[in-house]
């Protein structure tokens, strides 16, 4: 690394970049799906259960490139914790893959120095109280703004946000501690020195130090509001009434018995048009390799 | 006497779950699969699974759900599905709907809270069966590819494929690494109130096993990166004609569109079905 480079903290190589992201994918796959098993402890409405191993991708974050490192336990757990296992949600992963992602590489970012134990007990908290919050909100705003259908029915609201409230209390106080803050403490500085090496890089060092203002930068915050509204925008149109049933059987009765067909003659047409096109695709690419 | 059984007890749990996982991972990973859906283009399978996974959101028509649900349950049975993910599939189901009616039913919402929350159950049901079924048929190797056509990064897609290959043998690694804690270290000589002590043992040595499994994994996610490169894989990835050739096997055949065609008309019928009977 020459001088050059240092100002830019690390700069790391791309296949640096592709050790860290299947370094955490993997990891963080593993021990997703060893959450995944663990039986729930319920005691009455309190559910005390291991949310997740935050503590894995947030070691990389700190320890390696927050971006990739928090990219590869996204994709790591959806792969392995989600679609193996049968457990993808659909568009709501969407929203649980920008919270996560977000999460861990902001606490990354955080951390100037690995071997500083306060920044890294901060880290932890700030890791796992940004998922969860976000979460928590999201979850709440979708019973009151999204479904009316649940405010029809009394009791709902109020027992939704209990549960919500206390899965969050559950979350910073069992895996926050457990899972975030003693591991991170225990592991960062024994692993500080000695994994970077053997991914043939050089540890962080403490003196390349940057302040926290250089990275939390306007764009990044507003990077992080518009993926964090589209997130929330899926949950929304997944969870609230547009309700397409509805709409189509007032069109219907407007319009008699033949909308349906039509509709579906529509879908057919687009159908064989895209099939048209994609053969005519395939063979164009044939007589470009013909020539 | 007491410390016997405790780790007799724990032993069994961890042959039910980590045994199983890492065979039907195995399998998964190295088997070939013969099964109905891995016949087919594995681009046009992750298409069909994302309809499948997106559409349910939005259908609050239970006849529809109904039926989505038949026909990908069959589909999964022809999967080979492993019982234990389905297991965990189940007990998840349950668990979550029941506290959701206990919950609901003490802040007096009663059966109509409860009625309710099962469209979102059947929703969730769909989208589950679906994944497992499409996840179970594919090879990874396929899956890697195909989402390398579907324009994922090459690193993305890589890191998928051997990310399946891989996960057997952490998993087996990580257990051994249990064993060996197990074994050096002490058990908690007494329980505690609701075994909490041996909880708290419990999850200090799986969070600890992690410590030697990440040094190991480093080093091994090493060689790979730098056998790749030897390769000249970060080079040759970004050549169009390297992709095209790596991608050449990919092909759509007729029985994709028929596949996709039958399961269009499925679907339109299913709507048909829901205009007339209202549940």
């Amino acid at each position: 690394m020459n001088a050059g480079s240092m100002k830019k903290r690390w700069e790391l190589t791309s296949q640096q970049k592709l050790m860290i992201f299947i370094l955490s994918m993997s990891l963080y796959g593993i021990s997703n799906m060893i959450t995944e098993l663990i039986p729930e402890l319920k005691i009455g409405p309190i559910e005390l259960k291991v949310e997740y191993f935050i503590f894995i991708p947030l070691l990389f974050a700190i320890l390696f490139n927050p971006l990739y490192a928090a990219l590869g336990a996204c994709v790591g757990e959806i792969i392995f914790g989600e679609l193996l296992l049968g457990q993808f949600g659909g568009l709501g992963e969407l929203e649980k893959f920008i919270e996560f992602s977000l999460a861990i590489f902001i606490a990354g970012m955080l951390v100037t120095n690995p071997s500083n134990r306060r920044q890294l007990a901060i880290a932890a908290y700030v890791a796992i109280g940004i998922d969860q919050l976000l979460g928590t909100i999201v979850d709440i705003g979708k019973v009151y703004f999204g479904i009316e259908e649940f405010e029809a029915v009394p009791g709902l609201p109020e027992s939704i946000l209990a549960i919500e409230g206390f899965a969050f209390l559950n979350a910073m106080v069992i895996s926050g501690t457990l899972f975030a803050l003693l591991p991170t403490l225990y592991l960062v500085p024994r692993l500080y020195g000695k994994v970077e090496p053997l991914l043939g890089m050089k540890p962080r060092d403490g003196r390349a130090s940057t302040s926290i203002g250089d990275f939390v930068t306007p764009r990044l915050l507003i990077v992080g509001i518009l993926l964090f509204a589209v997130a929330g925008a899926a949950e929304f149109m997944a969870e609230s009434d547009i309700n397409f049933i509805d709409w189509e059987s007032d069109f219907i009765a407007g319009m008699g018995d033949g909308a349906i067909w039509i509709s579906m003659g529509v879908a057919a047409v687009i159908f064989i048009t895209t099939l048209l096109w994609a053969l005519n695709k395939k063979s164009n690419k044939r007589k470009g390799e013909a020539a | 006497m007491e410390l016997v059984e405790q780790t007799h007890k724990s032993t069994l749990w961890e042959k039910l779950s980590v045994e199983r996982i890492k065979m039907e991972l195995l399998r998964t990973a190295f088997g070939h699969s013969l099964t109905f859906l891995s016949k087919f283009d594995p681009r046009i399978l992750i298409g069909w699974y994302s309809f499948f996974a997106i559409a349910p959101w939005f259908i609050h028509d239970k006849t529809v759900l109904i039926g989505m649900l038949l026909a990908i349950a069959i589909l999964t049975y022809t999967s080979k599905p492993s019982v234990l993910v389905l297991i965990v599939l189940a007990f998840g189901l349950v668990t979550d709907t029941a506290y959701m009616l206990i919950v609901s039913l003490a802040f007096g919402g009663g059966l109509s809270a409860a009625w309710a929350l099962s469209t979102l159950t059947l929703k969730l049901l769909v989208i589950a069966l679906a994944s497992i079924a499409v996840f179970s048929s594919i090879d990874p190797e396929k899956l890697s590819d195909a989402l390398l056509s579907l324009g994922m990064p090459a690193q993305f897609s890589f890191g998928v494929a051997y990310g399946y290959r891989m996960l057997p043998i952490l998993i087996e690694e990580y257990n051994n690494l249990l064993y060996s804690f197990r074994l050096r270290g002490r058990a908690p000589l007494r329980k505690g109130f609701l075994g909490y002590r041996s909880l708290i043992h419990i999850g200090k040595i799986s969070i600890l096993a992690f410590y030697p499994l990440i040094l190991n994994t480093a080093k091994r996610t090493r060689t790979t990166v730098e056998a790749l490169e030897v390769k000249g894989f970060t080079y040759a990835i970004k050549d169009p004609k390297v992709k095209r050739i790596k991608l050449a096997y990919l092909k759509i055949l007729p029985r994709d569109y028929v596949f996709i065609a039958v399961s269009a008309l499925y679907v339109a019928l299913l709507f048909w079905m829901g205009s007339i009977i209202n549940l």
